[in-house]
């Protein structure tokens, strides 16, 4: 038989305890509910404490002249399993999903509360407990718990709403040391960021400037990758004497590029959400350098258009882009570029796609190398450039690029096909 | 001659009583030799006889009788003895009072003085603070005066005003808290004032905890925090405008106050700030309040129930480290 403990009873608002003056039952005895079974006196009136249920008196702890709390445990009553369950039901259900168990801490927390009465008290709601623990720690699904959002990486409203009135984007914030919690930037290290540049030489940058920057930090914002190879130009070189007009380096690569394009399109397949966006016509910018920054005309169906009319046409484009006269609708709608970098001297490098495109062309400078003739067994003179392709690997892989820039460099090897 | 906070709401009612004739006070124990628990009104019954009436003990009454009497064009001031008791009138104040100029287009120029919050050993009963609770409501004005200023002027303005005002004065400022005079002009109701401008951090605060802050602010200054203290005075109508200008300076915001932490005026301002000026936030709001649970008796426990000194640094430090 369960049982169901006797307890010494609030009898007055100020009572905190009471002295036993005599206990009636014995033990073994039979009660019913509500019966007075021992008399205590506190410092206003001697008063009665009663069973809490019918049954059989199972045990008494307490001791005639003993001083007990209130809510102390004075005996037991046996008592049926009908009025015992209606006692321990007492105590609140705990909600469902209990938050406490999500949260690390509060378990224990909430044990400690419980454990101190009947356990019939909610926890007490206060907003000065901890929410959550200071240290990250896996909670029921698995997952760990931040114990603060705050880090380097965080970004406060007021911090988000100064770079917006600004215009600043995260990128303008990389020269600031954080000094708030993990080396977050708070609002007076990016104030005293401000200050600290109002002092030196500034001016407005062009807005040709201000326009590639926006373009490459928006670029930069995916995973690109590059891959190069040697090409060797002598074939275009000597193509390019037979041709009138004379077409550059650049744009026998542009014409390449559009053909190995025209065969594998999808390597310029856009990938925005769950599509991968596909190409309309095979349109493909050439980066100009006009005035502080790149201008990237944009020749449309670069794949059916001839060599001789894309000469044509670059040199408008080109006059128009050192002239400024571009309108939008000349540089937009390309699906790759091709940079020829290899007018500065450079041999070789990683030019970034605009954001729009997946890819872009770059072409070292030429140069004579010696390159081991295996039938003459001897080292021949070669011009030879580096050809890089850099494009986003979300929608090209090192091979989908390679077999690209293979096909461009068997395309610019043998010019004929051009 | 200094000025207590007590002396100050004595002197606010003898100017109110010897200017205006419909005003009268009405409470327990006020007149006679006792002159209410606090001596609020001590000699006032000699002085203006007839118009410092004693009350049985029934708040509901007290209220009732009060609202009758200014629907017919008098000013009553009605003394509770203490804050926690006007429970007992919360239907006269909240459903009567605070809804009739809305029901009636009569107004209820009623002013009920609230001794509030905590003393040591005062416990459950004599210890709370109620100007969450009166703030729910529409219909009434709340005040919560810190100064032995604004614990004069705000009397006064009280009593002047239209509307049921529930005026909260602290019980632990009435003898603790010492002016040199009584002010000749008095700051706008409704407006908060900035009891101390800083750059770091924004505390918003009322009442007694006014003081607490005022410590808090001193020890933080010397690790060169600079704390901005905004004393709400008047916590319904909220004066949001100056403490987001506020927030706007500092970047943060710590608001403290007495009553218990569910709810209320503390709670109030951050929400305010968070929807209004998210923006202007660059760490998370905090507040703290007294703890959830009755009011100890004991003062050890009563100090560390309430927001102390310590708890307060603590918590600003803690949004200053952010």
């Amino acid at each position: 038989m369960p049982q169901v403990p006797i307890t010494m009873p609030q009898l007055g608002e100020s009572m905190a305890e009471a002295t036993i003056v005599s206990i009636k039952v014995k033990p073994g005895e039979k009660v019913s509910a509500d019966q007075e079974i021992i008399e205590v006196e506190t410092d206003k009136a001697v008063m009665g404490v009663t069973t809490p249920c019918a049954g059989e008196i199972a045990k008494i702890d307490a001791e005639v002249k003993g001083t007990y709390a209130v809510g102390t445990v004075l005996g037991y009553v046996e008592a049926s399993e009908a009025d015992a369950a209606r006692f321990q039901k007492r105590a609140p259900e705990q909600p469902q999903g209990d938050v406490d168990a999500e949260i690390p801490g509060r378990q224990e927390e909430t044990a400690k509360a419980i454990d101190n009465g009947s356990g019939s008290h909610f926890q007490v709601d206060d907003v000065d407990l901890p929410q959550v623990a200071t240290t990250a720690e896996a909670g029921r699904g698995g997952l760990p718990v931040p114990a603060s959002a705050k880090g380097a990486g965080y970004l406060s409203p007021r911090v988000r709403a100064r770079m917006a009135e600004l215009q600043l984007t995260n990128a303008d914030l990389a020269g600031i040391a954080g000094t708030g919690t993990a080396g977050r930037v708070t609002i007076k290290d990016l104030e005293d960021f401000l200050n600290s540049i109002q002092s030196q030489p500034a001016e407005k940058p062009s807005a040709i400037r201000t326009g590639v920057a926006d373009a490459m930090r928006r670029s930069w914002t995916r995973p690109l990758a590059t891959v190069g190879v040697a090409v060797c130009l002598d074939p275009v070189l000597q193509d390019r004497q037979s041709r009138d007009p004379k077409p550059g380096p650049a744009l026998y690569a542009l014409r390449a590029l559009a053909l190995a394009l025209a065969e594998q399109p999808n390597a310029a397949a856009r990938l925005i959400g769950g599509r991968a966006i596909g190409l309309q016509s095979i349109d493909i910018g050439l980066a100009v350098e006009a005035g502080e920054g790149i201008m990237v005309p944009v020749i449309r169906n670069a794949d059916k258009t001839s060599l001789a009319d894309l000469t044509t046409k670059y040199a408008e484009l080109v006059d128009l882009a050192r002239r400024r006269r571009l309108t939008s609708e000349m540089t937009s709608g390309g699906i790759a570029s091709v940079s020829n970098f290899g007018t500065f001297g450079l041999d070789w490098g990683t030019p970034i796609p605009l954001p729009d495109q997946t890819m872009i062309l770059g072409l070292g400078v030429g140069k004579k190398t010696p390159s081991w003739d295996e039938s003459k067994k001897e080292f021949v003179p070669k011009t030879e450039a580096q050809v890089t392709l850099s494009f986003d690997h979300r929608s090209l892989d090192g091979g989908g690029a390679g077999r690209l820039l293979k096909r461009v460099i068997e395309l610019l090897e043998d010019p004929k096909k051009l | 001659m200094a000025v207590t906070y007590l002396e100050a709401i004595r002197e606010a009612q003898t100017k109110l009583l010897r200017e205006d004739e419909r005003v009268f006070i009405y409470g327990q124990d006020i007149a006679g030799k006792f002159g209410g628990a606090f001596k609020a009104t001590k000699g006032l019954a000699e002085k203006f006889p007839g118009r410092v009436l004693n009350t049985p003990i029934s708040e509901d009454a007290m209220v009732g009788t009060a609202i009758g009497a200014a629907l017919e064009g008098m000013r009553p001031i009605v003394e509770m003895q203490f804050a926690d008791f006007s429970m007992i009138a919360v239907n006269q104040i909240l459903n009567n009072a605070g809804t009739h100029y809305y029901r009636t287009n009569v107004p209820v120029p009623i002013t009920i003085r609230l001794p509030s919050g905590g003393t040591k050993g005062s416990g459950p009963f004599h210890s709370q603070s109620m100007e969450g609770l009166y703030s729910h409501y529409p219909g009434v004005v709340v005040m919560t005066p810190a100064t032995v200023e604004d614990a004069y002027t705000m009397l006064i303005d009280a009593v002047g005003i239209d509307d049921p005002v529930v005026y909260c004065e602290h019980k632990y400022l009435y003898y603790h808290l010492k002016a040199d005079a009584l002010p000749k002009e008095s700051f706008p109701v409704g407006k908060a004032r900035i009891v101390r401008p800083g750059r770091d951090l924004t505390i918003v605060t009322y009442s007694a905890m006014v003081h607490e802050v005022i410590g808090v602010a001193n020890e933080l200054c010397k690790d060169g925090f600079e704390i901005e203290i905004v004393d709400l005075r008047t916590v319904k109508p909220l004066d949001t405008a100056t403490v987001l200008a506020s927030v706007a300076r500092t970047g943060r915001l710590l608001a403290v106050g007495e009553a218990f932490p569910w709810g209320g005026v503390t709670a109030e301002v951050i929400s305010r700030v968070t929807a209004e000026g998210f923006h202007l936030l660059d760490a998370a709001p905090a507040r703290i309040n007294a703890k959830d649970t009755p009011i100890p008796y004991h003062p050890n426990l009563w100090s560390e129930h309430r927001p102390n000194r310590k708890t307060i640094a603590a918590k600003a430090r803690k949004v200053l480290a952010e």
